[in-house]
């Protein structure tokens, strides 16, 4: 099967800037593919050549089989994107209905199918009570899922969604997650751009985490934290230094990594590796301040793969 | 061309839809013209000197100026919502769907045509129960629209090209509040080319309202004379180098993207 999304070497500079750098993605029909990166790190850029929008300075993407620059056309028609602001003069004094029955229009929708297909996407959505309210008058949330129902409505085959929870509450965020996987579910294939680790854990199906323009690992969620070990020890200490030479040769650690003030020991067992770093602490006569211990997170694997943490990147 | 249409249709019910909410704007549009008609032309009429205008009817005289000025105000308020579309990202958006670039902008001319089409049937209204008649008749009063028609895309596609050249929108009202009773006045408008300085006439003949303002003063005054296809004609043509222009300017600022 020829995978929905194919981009090969990818690169677009902005003067001086490479915001893409030879990005390799691959994605396929039916999942929910996310881009995990800080701010800055190239996602934006990346879906806009994808979206037709933006030239890449070298490289090449297909998108449902068309190239992006030379078929830009035949993308558009099959594309919905959902940019990552809402939009104050595109919906000026315009109801939510209207909104979404002038955009059902501009991707020609038959003149007797757009009351009935704004409804259908309105309701996708949970606007549909408030669909005869002015846009001005709505939430952030609403707004960002007004945005969402005007990527559905001439039923793309990939979906571009530019984070779509940024600067919602916790509950429109859940409501927004709901709305991908029934999308999902329902046949889209989802490309989700994120700084948002546990947006990108919860809903992607696999991802690719991007920094500085370069794809820097691809898998499932679980493949990628499994790839960091098994599980992480958080330890604070005045003595870091030490406390890292010390455990650094030790048998059941994998690796250590200090990238703030909290020492990360990864180890292949917790339950082992916790008696035998406090045995190790009282001989060297290092002073533990707190310790933890989780199971790996997104950040951890940014942190593998680039030596920082993601939310300082952001 | 039904997809063209489509769109066309679909982004200029955004633009009546907006109108519609603004009621208050919508009736001061639609009475400023007459308003400026009554005032202005009745009261200036007292001061002028009918030798120099080469008529004893001023109203008449200056009816076609306050279209022309009608025209040109509304040249602000028609680019407004584009530039607010660039600015905000939606111009963006737009462009990442399947559609024409040109029913962008054409979807503006289509909605200032009608606003103003319905701005000056009302000045003329006026004007007609003021005593006010058309010496070139009926048929006349279709070219005279035609003129309108040619005027309102000009400066549209002037405003538009301004519009999407500045950086922001500081620079757009900086100009236009510059620009727009300067060019009033460096037209026969208000005042015949006879009655100007040599040097200002022969500015204002570059000028291409007062090509506009000419073919429906000699609607108004003179009737079917053979200047009439000529004022007309460097109309079209100075339509047709704007609408050029600002057609320049919209792909200029929206290159760099793809087709």
């Amino acid at each position: 099967m020829t995978p929905l999304v194919q981009a090969t070497a990818l690169t677009r500079a902005f003067d001086s800037i490479t915001a893409v750098d030879h990005l390799d993605l691959t994605i396929d029909r039916g999942e929910v593919f996310g881009l995990l990166g800080p701010n800055g790190a190239g996602k934006t850029t990346t879906i806009r050549m994808l979206a037709t929008l933006l030239r890449p300075t070298s490289g090449t993407a297909r998108v449902c089989g068309f190239d992006v620059t030379e078929q830009a056309t035949a993308v558009r028609r099959r594309i919905g994107y959902v940019m990552q602001q809402t939009f104050q003069s595109g919906r000026y004094l315009l109801t939510g209905r209207e909104a979404v029955e002038i955009e059902a229009a501009l991707y020609h929708v038959p003149a007797r199918a757009v009351r009935a297909r704004a409804a259908e996407v309105l309701d996708v959505v949970g606007l549909a009570p408030h669909a005869d309210r002015l846009v001005m008058t709505y939430s952030g949330g609403m707004k960002k899922r007004l945005e969402l129902a005007c990527g559905l409505l001439h039923r793309p085959e990939v979906l571009f969604l530019d984070e779509p929870s940024l600067g919602l509450d916790v509950q429109s965020r859940h409501a927004m997650w709901d709305h991908v996987r029934g999308l999902r579910d329902g046949g889209v294939t989802v490309l989700l751009a994120t700084n948002y680790l546990d947006e990108a854990d919860r809903i992607c199906d696999r991802l690719t985490i991007i920094d500085h323009g370069r794809a820097v690992t691809t898998g499932t969620p679980a493949a990628l934290k499994r790839a960091v070990g098994g599980d992480v020890l958080l330890v604070s200490t005045s003595e870091r230094e030490r406390l890292m030479q010390s455990v650094g040769n030790a048998p059941w650690v994998t690796r250590v990594a200090a990238p703030d003030a909290v020492v990360h020991i990864y180890v292949v067992d917790a339950s082992v590796a916790l008696p035998a770093l406090m045995r190790l602490a009282l001989d060297a006569g290092i002073v533990l301040e707190r310790l933890s211990y989780t199971q790996p997170t997104l950040d951890d694997v940014f942190l593998l793969h680039t030596g920082r943490e993601l939310r300082e990147a952001a | 061309m039904a997809e063209w249409a489509q769109e066309v249709l679909a982004l200029a019910r955004r633009w009546f839809i907006m109108l519609r909410r603004e009621r208050l704007s919508l009736v001061f549009s639609l009475v400023q013209p007459a308003i400026w008609l009554v005032f202005f032309g009745l009261g200036m009429g007292r001061a002028i000197d009918a030798r120099a205008i080469g008529t004893a009817d001023y109203l008449a005289f200056v009816l076609p100026g306050i279209i022309a000025f009608t025209v040109v105000g509304n040249g602000v308020s028609s680019a407004m919502p584009l530039l607010f579309d660039k600015e905000d990202g939606y111009l963006e958006k737009l462009m990442a769907m399947p559609i024409s670039r040109s029913s962008i902008i054409v979807s503006r001319f289509l909605y200032q045509t009608v606003l103003l089409a319905g701005q000056v049937i009302l000045v003329l209204a006026v004007a007609f129960a003021m005593g006010v008649r058309l010496a070139a008749g009926p048929a006349g009063f279709l070219v005279l629209m035609l003129a309108v028609a040619l005027l309102t895309l000009a400066v549209t596609a002037a405003f538009l090209a301004l519009a999407y050249a500045v950086p922001g929108h500081g620079t757009f009202f900086a100009v236009t509040g510059f620009a727009t009773l300067p060019l009033l006045f460096i037209s026969n408008a208000f005042v015949p080319f006879d009655a100007m300085p040599g040097w200002m006439a022969a500015i204002a003949r570059l000028n291409p309202l007062s090509y506009a303002i000419g073919t429906m003063r000699i609607l108004v005054l003179d009737g079917w004379t053979t200047e009439l296809p000529v004022t007309l004609g460097v109309l079209a043509a100075s339509a047709a180098a704007l609408l050029a222009c600002g057609t320049y300017e919209f792909r200029r600022h929206t290159g760099g993207r793809v087709g």
